[in-house]
């Protein structure tokens, strides 16, 4: 019981990361909805000859959607090899191609749910029932933050939050200073970062000085309680957020060159190139982890249609987030991370009629890390001919997010948490680092 | 005592439940048993063999409760000598008998060889420095690794013996191995497991115990200071011995040596503490005044003041508050869907009435748990079963369904654990657990007693108590659902045209669709008259369609579904056609329909889209589960099968056996739950009560008794509140009022001597001082609304909608194949200012402005809340629209009360601390406050503040699955329309602006969100 509450006492400062990790910061690309790997990154010429071919599934251990009449689709798009290292990629990922041999690509990884809002918690937070602290969360509270004056884990999502809302990005079991801050796309960026608008800077500073006079007051007089301090310096930092924020966030000084790289202005990737670029900005100024969302990639019924203007709009901003990190010499530093929570079935069901689409799949997916010193220019790990399962260098999520956190100097062994009785884990239950994801 | 006469002592109170090595199936000892067992054999069993059961045999053992028998983690096993010889798939021999250095085992655990993983995996479960010990000695010694009968027999032989210094074992059900039998717990573990036997109240020294409070405050001082005033200290006499309270006599027993407990607290921070405490609002100025103007001694006043609080129908609300933090209420279901519960209100409100009506807690316990089949029928009883709907859940095409019922079974299981029993039990879902003594067994044994508990929203009578206003605002939803129908009518339409065009371009012959479609029109317009509509909007095209399909017409003779749809159009339909699904659930609300459960057989369903009634036949159709231990949780691994049952630690408690018929399980249950011989539950409740008022629990983990969760500070202290709990026929009141009569409750918060404190009570347990807390985020915003004076006080009733930030409110959210709904505030400000008890809570959209105050998710159990401070905080309590709105409307109330009277302005500021502090101004703060009114007056006089409306319709944009291309479509928020603003800044003058910047500055001070 001694050593229990001794370590719940320690455990808000966890242990110093591994040296040697190059990894640093996270650039995470969440593509929420389920890209489908055999239309990106893993081509199945096997279902040119079973395209259109009908079958029938059905059992108690399948959900409605993968039971009845089925029938396998194959992929829309054309394959190419890119690169020295002769990446397979789709042809629309054109500009991805110039940076393939930047990237590892992993075909090994399967999740435990077929449904979006679990499978994504899965894949956040490690737990397919939300409510456990994220990834970002993790790392942030493994290596802290370089910038005090912005949050260590931010996230920017699509102006819709993806099924499961904000507890994609919580903070769980770890103190609220954990949890992915959203800088949202339109309006205010933090809630309430500003006052009302009929309250100057004058006032507001008054009234912060009247405000600190009565709680220095009340403080003297409550001489035992620490919290106090701690809520008064809340306020001065807000102060100087609200000041700050907004330039971190102005991609206008950014060059006219930069942000045509990235694409903004250009309505087809204007959204994630701006993100793409605030991600590069905010990575320099100190915020250890940033997430950004893209979707939704959930596409049942029209794989050509839907994937292709989606990959059109993520193409660019992508290649030019990497090309750029690289550059300014921040590609080494940071993992960048391409996933989403499952991959695609290569058959589709019926549903009122034939659509050449793809249904949820928890066995297969592609995911693909840069920078950071993962194991750029190589694919590990394969699906079966068909794409409906992985077979080779096959790994439960909770190995690669060990893996992420190895790259990062982080053990998932020791990055623990005591709570409701025992020490939590990102891995929930332990799991083993994916060598042949890192250089 | 020593600690031989301890065990026995545990293993007596314990009675049947536990004896000392008691086995299951424990055969006649072999013949060699007879031989006496080597030092070395003895360490074996004594400490090796366990030691390799706790920390190795998950990954490394054929241990069958291991999570996953298959796996042996590296090829390394570790079940007996000559796999451990062996070694693993590195070669190296995991012992290397007689030789410590050499074997890759004893390296591993000591995790400071760079060369072998360190083992166990989690730094958190690495071996203690003895065990290290034990294991290189058993090493050195030529690792002697006796067979399974030996092990047996020396365990028998030297129970007694190891008991004294090892512990006690446990009987139990059976856990899956004999190792797990014979686990020894630390007795001290056990202590709420033991039967509650009350404790005699211990003598007290006759040393001061201040017994009366300063009541002579000065007027103009801050409450704060006066509580450490030494006139204070001195001003109180001793009182005798027989006098003292219960509680503080075993509060007293254990306060730390030559700690002095503060003084009592002034009467103005007695009763604005009491006031939050019971009602979750702050006192009112005239509540205030009658206190202190209240002759009598303090005893006496503070107990009219308790019995008041106590009678209030906020009473019920503040609990109902506490409780459902436990019970995880929500007003949605979560996951993909997040369809609301549209009458999860009725449990809510449930809650309250049996608060404020004192509903003994054993009852309340059994309705929450078996209320349909105690009393059919009844609408409140039934009403109450929404507690074992309280978890997230839903059923969609794209899970399993089996999975999603084991999903609620699960749920169930550990959600009548954590709240009632203070005992978590999903750790005992893929194996025994790990540390209490819960075998898996037991888990399956309580998980068949809700086997035939059903899913469904049954009629349910509204109830003269229930508070059935506001039902009128579903005009709104309706107007919405008309649009949803007439967008499918139109766009039905379209397709219909796209159809023709599609004819023309792909040059096919359209006879046969014209006849499909003249067929599916007849039959829609038939099914209409009939009033036998299979959907409630045309869909004549999907129908002519399903037609040809059905009729093997060729697929491409035909239009493809949704033909020639734009994006726009893609995107439109399925909003529309989800959204008609999506308020069949929100329109339950006005309905007689309860969130409850019924007892039956399972039915087959492969998506739940609709609200479901209780079918006439649900004691016929279906199937009756067969419950069963489920390997590693898996629903599709049944092994040994299980019958209905309790907790079988508590053997001694089970007066009736639970039947496995289709009904009565839990009934039977219930009344083991709710037993008085149950120790778990009277303590389980005593000890929430007691951290409602004084913020710690007395068992710091009051989800979690076993051996895990925090042992409790003051054990005597918890048993004796247990125990007069029950013979105070289990009454909550009874139970506030002894607490709240204590001396201790009644402390200052600030002690004279605070460094004392902090030395000689580092952990805050010795109750010498009232520890302050931060307001929660309910009683942040109840009590600006109370002193603005805005507060609606209306108890009970459908959830109301507060302006929330405009931005979250407008926010598109994903839910399965549509966006939800927007979130529209009431159109009345009275509606809008109901306590936030009431605001309606959907699992997929939060109040920011309640999270960042820490309000907890209701995904899971809440046993305690936290209190952080972050820097968002900051931007909601000082920037956000509400406090500013509330800033303007207390301004506006003082201005209204103090009129143009003589020294108007020093009255307004001592108006405004009246109504935010419950105390008038200090000198100091009233010339601090009036200064910056005028200051900020000439601010204000440049400013004219503009007008913010919450928009009739907003423009949603998203990207649309089918297209991957961003679509937009006009939500209209028929719910705003006649849309009443609160008083704005606009409607106010610059000195009445100005005056609200004061408030706003009251409102963020530490003095008013803390209560002391």
């Amino acid at each position: 019981m001694t050593s229990l509450l001794a370590a719940e006492e320690r455990a808000p400062s966890p242990p110093s990361p591994v040296r040697g990790a190059r990894a640093k910061n996270v650039i995470f690309l969440m593509m929420e909805g389920g890209p489908s790997h055999i239309d990106t990154f893993d081509p199945k010429p096997a279902l040119e000859r079973l395209h259109l071919q009908e079958f029938f599934r059905d059992g108690k251990t399948k959900s409605a959607m993968e039971t009845g009449k089925r029938y396998y689709v194959r992929s829309p798009f054309r394959f190419v090899r890119a690169g020295l290292s002769g990446a397979d990629m789709a042809e629309n990922w054109s500009h991805l191609a110039t940076v393939a041999d930047d990237i590892c690509f992993f075909r090994g990884c399967s999740v435990d749910s077929v449904n979006h809002p679990t499978a994504l918690f899965q894949m956040n937070c490690g737990n397919r029932f939300g409510g456990d602290p994220a990834i970002g969360a993790w790392v942030t509270y493994g290596l802290g933050s370089e910038n005090h004056d912005l949050p260590g884990f931010v996230v920017l999502p699509e102006v819709s939050y993806p099924q499961g809302g904000a507890a994609n990005w919580g903070h769980g079991y770890l103190p609220a200073r954990f949890q992915g801050t959203p800088l949202r796309p339109r309006g205010s960026p933090l809630l309430d970062l500003a006052p009302p608008d009929h309250v100057t800077a004058t006032m507001q500073r008054k009234n912060l000085a009247l405000l600190a006079t009565l709680d220095a007051a009340h403080a003297a007089v409550h001489p035992g309680q620490d919290d106090l301090a701690a809520r008064m310096s809340a306020y001065e930092l807000a102060f100087r957020m609200q000041m700050e924020v907004p330039g971190v966030l102005d991609l206008s000084q950014e060059t006219a060159r930069t942000k045509e790289l990235y694409g903004v202005g250009d309505p087809a990737t204007d959204s994630f190139g701006r993100k793409c670029l605030l991600a590069r900005r905010l990575v320099e100024q100190g915020v250890r982890f940033v997430q950004l969302y893209h979707g939704s990639w959930d596409s049942h019924d029209s794989i050509q249609r839907a994937h292709g203007t989606l990959v059109r709009a993520v193409d660019r901003p992508i290649a030019a987030l990497l090309d750029d990190l690289k550059r300014r010499g921040l590609l080494e530093s940071t993992l960048v991370v391409w996933c989403g929570e499952f991959g695609r079935t290569p058959d589709n069901g019926v549903r009122g009629g034939t659509a050449y689409g793809r249904d949820h799949n928890p066995n297969a997916m592609t995911i693909w890390l840069a920078g950071g010193g993962c194991n750029a220019g190589h694919t590990i790990g394969a699906t079966d001919e068909l794409g409906m399962t992985a077979v080779e260098g096959k790994a439960h999520v909770r190995d690669f997010h060990v893996t992420l956190l190895h790259l990062l100097g982080l053990d998932d062994n020791t990055l623990t948490f005591y709570h409701a009785g025992r020490f939590k884990q990102l891995s929930q239950f332990g799991g083993t680092v994916i060598d042949d994801l890192i250089a | 005592m020593g600690s031989t006469g301890r065990s026995i002592v545990v293993a007596a109170l314990l009675g049947c439940a536990l004896g000392m090595s008691a086995r299951r199936g424990a055969g006649a000892p072999p013949p060699d048993a007879a031989r006496a067992a080597t030092d070395h054999e003895r360490l074996f069993v004594r400490r090796i063999a366990p030691l390799l059961a706790a920390k190795c045999a998950a990954c490394h053992g054929a241990d069958p409760s291991a999570v996953d028998p298959a796996a042996v983690e590296g090829g390394l096993s570790l079940t007996n000598r000559e796999s451990a010889l062996r070694g693993g798939d590195s070669g190296t021999a995991a012992i290397v008998p007689g030789d410590a250095a050499a074997g890759t085992l004893l390296r591993a655990v000591r995790r400071d060889d760079p060369g072998v993983s360190a083992m166990p995996p989690k730094a958190a479960d690495r071996l203690s420095d003895e065990e290290i010990v034990w294991l290189r000695e058993w090493i050195v010694a030529g690792a002697v690794w006796p067979d399974a009968d030996r092990v047996a027999a020396i365990r028998a032989r030297h129970a007694d013996e190891w008991t004294e210094e090892d512990g006690v074992t446990i009987a139990t059900s059976g856990g899956l191995s004999p190792a797990w039998d014979a686990r020894r717990y630390d007795p001290a573990g056990l202590w709420a497991y033991r039967p509650v036997l009350k404790p005699a109240v211990p003598a007290t020294s006759p040393r001061a115990v201040p017994a009366t409070s300063p009541r002579a405050v000065p007027a103009t001082s801050p409450r704060a200071v006066s509580a450490t005033s030494p006139r204070a200290v001195s001003a109180t006499s001793p009182r005798a011995v027989s006098a003292t309270h219960p509680i503080d006599a075993f509060l007293e027993a254990r306060l730390p040596a030559g700690l002095i407990p503060a003084p009592p607290a002034d009467r103005r921070t007695l009763v604005r503490r009491v006031t939050f405490d019971l009602t979750g609002l702050p006192p009112t100025p005239a509540e205030m005044e009658a206190f202190l103007a209240d002759e009598r001694d303090d005893d006496a006043a503070f107990a009219t003041v308790v019995e008041r609080l106590l009678a209030s129908p906020h009473h019920g609300e503040r609990m109902a508050q506490h409780w459902l933090d436990v019970t995880r209420y929500a007003d949605s279901g979560g996951f993909a869907n997040d369809y609301e519960r549209g009458n999860a209100w009725r449990y809510r409100d449930y809650v309250v009435r049996s608060f404020n009506d004192d509903k003994p807690y054993d009852r309340f316990v059994r309705e929450q748990i078996a209320g349909d089949e105690l009393g059919p029928g009844d609408p409140e009883k039934l009403i109450a079963t929404g507690f074992l709907r309280m978890g997230p859940w839903e059923l969609t095409g794209m899970e399993v369904e089996k999975i999603a019922r084991q999903r609620f079974l699960d749920d169930v299981v550990n959600s009548v654990g954590e709240t009632f029993l203070a005992h978590p039990l999903q750790c005992a879902r893929c194996h025994d657990h790990k540390f209490d003594p819960v075998p898996t067994r037991d888990y399956y044994a309580i998980q068949a007693v809700f086997a035939t508990t059903q899913l469904a929203e049954p009629a349910a009578p509204f109830l003269p108590t229930e508070n059935t206003a506001g039902f009128g605002e579903r005009a709104a939803l309706e107007r919405a659902r008309e649009e949803h129908i007439a967008t499918l009518a139109r766009l039905d339409a379209v397709l219909l045209d796209n159809a023709a065009r599609w004819f023309t371009e792909h040059g096919k012959d359209p006879t046969r669709w014209h006849g499909a479609v003249a067929m599916a029109r007849r039959r829609q317009e038939e099914a209409s008259r009939a009033g036998k509509r299979r959907r409630p909007y045309a869909d004549v095209f999907a129908e002519a369609r399903r037609q040809l399909l059905d009729g093997g017409e060729p697929e491409e003779d035909f239009p493809p579904k949704l033909v020639g749809f734009t994006p726009e159009q893609f995107g439109l339909e399925r909003v529309a056609r989800k959204g008609l699904e999506r308020l069949a659930f929100a329109l339950e609300r006005y309905e007689p329909w309860a969130l409850a459960v019924y007892t039956g057989r399972t039915r087959e369903y492969k998506t739940i889209l609709t609200p479901l009634r209780v079918p006439e036949d649900r004691m016929t159709k279906g199937e009756i589960e067969a419950t069963a231990i489920l390997v590693g949780g898996d629903p599709f691994a049944p092994a040994h099968a299980v019958k209905p049952g309790v907790l079988s630690v508590l053997g001694g408690v089970a007066p009736n056996p639970i039947p496995d018929g289709i009904e009565g399980r839990r009934r039977a249950f219930a009344e083991w739950v709710a037993s008085p011989s149950n120790p778990l539950t009277s303590r389980a409740i005593v000890n929430r009560v007691w951290m409602w008022h004084f913020g710690t629990p007395l068992a710091g983990n009051p989800n979690n008794f076993g051996v895990t969760g925090k042992r409790p500070t003051h054990p005597e202290l918890l048993d004796w509140l247990a125990a007069s709990f029950v013979e105070q026929g289990w009454s909550v009141k009874a139970l506030h009022r002894q607490i709240l009569g204590s001396a201790a409750y009644r402390r200052a918060a600030l002690h004279p001597d605070p460094r004392a404190v902090r030395a000689l009570d580092p952990l805050g347990t010795g109750y010498a001082v009232f520890h302050p807390r931060r307001l929660s985020a309910e009683e942040l915003r109840d009590a600006m609304l109370m002193a603005t004076g805005e507060l609606n006080p209306a108890v009970g009733g459908i959830p109301n909608r507060p302006e929330i930030n405009a931005e979250v409110a407008l926010q598109p959210r994903q839910v399965m194949g549509t966006f939800a709904a927007a979130w529209v505030p009431n159109p009345r400000p009275e509606e809008r200012h109901r306590r936030s008890l009431y605001a309606l809570k959907l699992r997929g959209l939060g109040d920011p402005a309640m999270e960042v105050f820490n309000t907890p998710t209701p995904d899971f159990s809440c046993e305690r809340r936290d209190t952080t401070i972050v820097t968002p905080q900051v931007f909601t309590l000082f920037n956000g629209r509400a406090s500013h709105a509330r800033a303007v409307a207390l301004a506006a109330r003082v201005l209204r009360e103090t009129g143009l009277a003589d020294r108007a302005d020093e009255r307004a500021i001592d108006r405004c601390f009246f109504l935010v502090y419950g105390r008038p101004a200090s000198p100091d703060e009233r010339t601090a406050c009036l200064a910056h009114w005028r200051e900020l007056e000439i601010e204000q006089a440049g400013i004219t503040p503009g007008r913010v409306r919450p928009p009739p319709v907003v423009r949603r944009e998203a990207v649309e699955e089918n297209t991957g291309e961003t679509f937009s479509f006009t939500e209209t928020l028929h719910a705003g329309a006649d849309f009443v603003p609160d008083l704005e800044p606009a409607d106010c003058d610059a000195r009445t602006r100005a005056l609200a910047d004061v408030c706003l500055v009251l409102f963020n001070t530490a003095e008013f969100t803390y209560v002391d």
